[in-house]
């Protein structure tokens, strides 16, 4: 009876710490294989070049940032947009329509967006806004197409333009629905107090709401940057996957997560290629990892810094 | 009901007939009451009856909860600002208010302050001097002077208080509402913000609401005793404290109201 009455307690003690470990443990576990699989002591840093022939993975991380970037950008614009509309804006019963569809399409895994976006918004954009813009836009350095990029290929949609209308409408539902509800916690009296001043309904959002909600706003931008850089399939399946930076909008190019997943089989295949295409895949994984856990890191710091002083309140 | 006895020579504001229903339910019941230069008017009754609601609907606040009627009229300045052709916005320019808890925005002391002025686009010489006189009225320039480029939300409870009050008085506005503005406040913070209301309503209107009918006692000219949505009785503070005409009144003030 003694011997189990210590044994609970000693259980009870412990018990958070096991839990604990299990985070720990695949983060370790997740380093170390990596950096074994890349090989480092061998290979060191001969990946990080733009040589792509001689596997550097340079160019499939700008073509990660050249489309999670941009997508980000656009996706904070808009659901910044659609938040402050459905807050402030728009009666409560239109409001308590578009809320629940934000909520719904944040949870749609990105396959279904990957299929949507090969069938449906490849041809559609191509056809319409792509080739709209190679003709009457062309005097905007990126938007002009090459002369091999004829507009019969445009209009097939696939390429850089295409993944980051991708991105875009995946990582939206989550930015808009972060910036939503960071917006929706402003105290009413702060609102009140910025009309009883004077000021429009416009005004008070911008320069009072917004800046209150700068946690929230942080949050969505750091979470949509790391789905946007990590997502895979849907990306694989628009970008026109080709190992080379793009020239155009419409041209072809990989980020390093379509890459990872448009070699792994031939690396799985095993042979000295194989085995040196293992080394170079999970080097770029270790890259995506340290990216994905620098932006992590600098948004704590950011959120943190921002807030300094205001908590409590 | 008496109000005429009381009423000063020049109104500032003029509230007559006012009625603000929330649909069968009557939160005003045809309020009149006139507000003169230079006075402090304490606006005091039991939770629930109508105080709020009628401190709010002198600038238009009350558009702002959905389902409110409002009736009857009020006059600034001779000018009915329920008038369709008032925009809300200037209305509340001209009136300033202060709520119960402190509303300091997300921004430096000084940006505060000069929240109202930027608003119009004041030029920057006249920001900076607006903001100087509008912190020395609220009583809080000696407490904040070196350090205005600090987060208002550093500051304790009772100056972000007299924060939001130098902030509405920045604009200059000729009536300031304040609606139980110590409520969230400790005795000495709230001894502070009646010191600074003090020496405010000598040069504006001040319309204080409270529960507090000790605060009314220390710092109104004259107590407008709500109940239920109507007026029951207004008239100078030491009249309603040692007079009350209505017994109503007198059982609120001694604290026998049940």
């Amino acid at each position: 009876m003694v011997r189990l009455l210590w044994v609970r307690s000693g259980m009870r003690r412990w018990w958070p710490f096991v839990f604990a470990l299990i985070p720990l443990a695949i983060t370790v576990a997740i380093v170390t294989t990596l950096l074994r699989a890349s090989d480092l002591e061998n290979f060191g840093w001969s990946f990080w070049s733009l040589n792509v022939s001689d596997h550097g993975i340079l160019v499939y991380v700008i073509g990660s940032l050249l489309t999670a970037v941009p997508a980000l950008a656009l996706a904070m614009l808009i659901g910044l947009g659609i938040a402050v509309a459905s807050t402030t804006y728009l009666p409560r019963f239109v409001a308590g329509v578009l809320d629940p569809c934000v909520d719904l399409l944040a949870g749609i895994p990105s396959i279904v967006y990957g299929i949507w976006g090969y069938f449906v918004v490849a041809s559609f954009f191509g056809q319409n806004l792509f080739v709209w813009a190679a003709v009457h836009l062309a005097f905007i350095p990126g938007l002009r197409p090459t002369h091999d990029s004829s507009l019969a290929l445009i209009a097939t949609g696939d390429g850089l333009a295409l993944a980051i209308m991708i991105l875009t409408l995946m990582i939206l539902p989550i930015t808009t629905l972060l910036m939503r509800d960071a917006l929706r916690a402003v105290p009413r009296d702060l609102w009140e107090s910025g009309l009883a001043l004077g000021a429009t309904r416009w005004e008070v959002t911008r320069r009072v709401a917004i800046p209150y909600a700068k946690r929230g706003v942080w949050g969505a931008a750091f979470l949509g940057f790391g789905r946007a850089i990590g997502e895979t399939v849907a990306v694989f399946m628009v970008i026109d996957q080709a190992s080379k930076l793009p020239t155009n909008v419409y041209d072809g190019t990989s980020t390093m997560a379509s890459l990872i997943i448009g070699t792994i089989d031939a690396a799985m295949q095993g042979g000295p290629t194989g085995a040196l295409e293992l080394h170079f895949l999970s080097e770029l994984a270790l890259v995506l990892l340290s990216i994905t856990l620098v932006v992590n890191v600098a948004g704590r710091w950011m959120i943190r810094r921002t807030y300094t002083g205001v908590a409590g309140v | 009901m008496n109000a005429i006895a009381s009423v000063p020579t020049e109104a500032v504001v003029s509230v007559q007939d006012l009625t603000v229903t929330a649909g069968a339910r009557t939160l005003l019941d045809h309020v009149s009451l006139d507000f003169g230069a230079r006075s402090l008017t304490a606006v005091v009754g039991p939770s629930g009856c109508g105080k709020t609601t009628f401190v709010r609907s002198l600038n238009r606040m009350t558009e702002l909860t959905a389902g409110l009627a409002v009736e009857g009229s009020v006059r600034y300045l001779g000018q009915d600002i329920y008038d369709a052709a008032v925009d809300p916005v200037v209305v509340r320019r001209r009136m300033g208010m202060v709520f119960q808890r402190p509303t300091v925005f997300p921004m430096s002391i000084f940006e505060n302050a000069a929240f109202g002025l930027r608003l119009v686009h004041a030029e920057e010489d006249l920001v900076d001097a607006a903001v100087t006189e509008a912190l020395q009225r609220a009583g809080l320039w000696d407490e904040v002077r070196a350090e205005l480029d600090r987060p208002a939300l550093s500051l304790s409870g009772g100056q972000q208080q007299r924060l939001c009050i130098a902030r509405a008085l920045a604009v200059r506005p000729r009536v300031l509402l304040l609606d139980e503005p110590t409520s969230a406040l400790d005795p000495a913070a709230t001894q502070r913000v009646e010191a600074t209301l003090q020496g405010l309503k000598e040069e504006i209107v001040l319309v204080l609401v409270t529960h507090n009918v000790g605060q009314a006692a220390r710092i109104s000219d004259r107590i407008a005793f709500l109940h239920s949505g109507k007026l029951i009785e207004v008239g100078p503070t030491a009249d309603i404290l040692e007079r009350p005409r209505v017994k109503l009144t007198e059982q609120f003030i001694t604290g026998r109201y049940a």
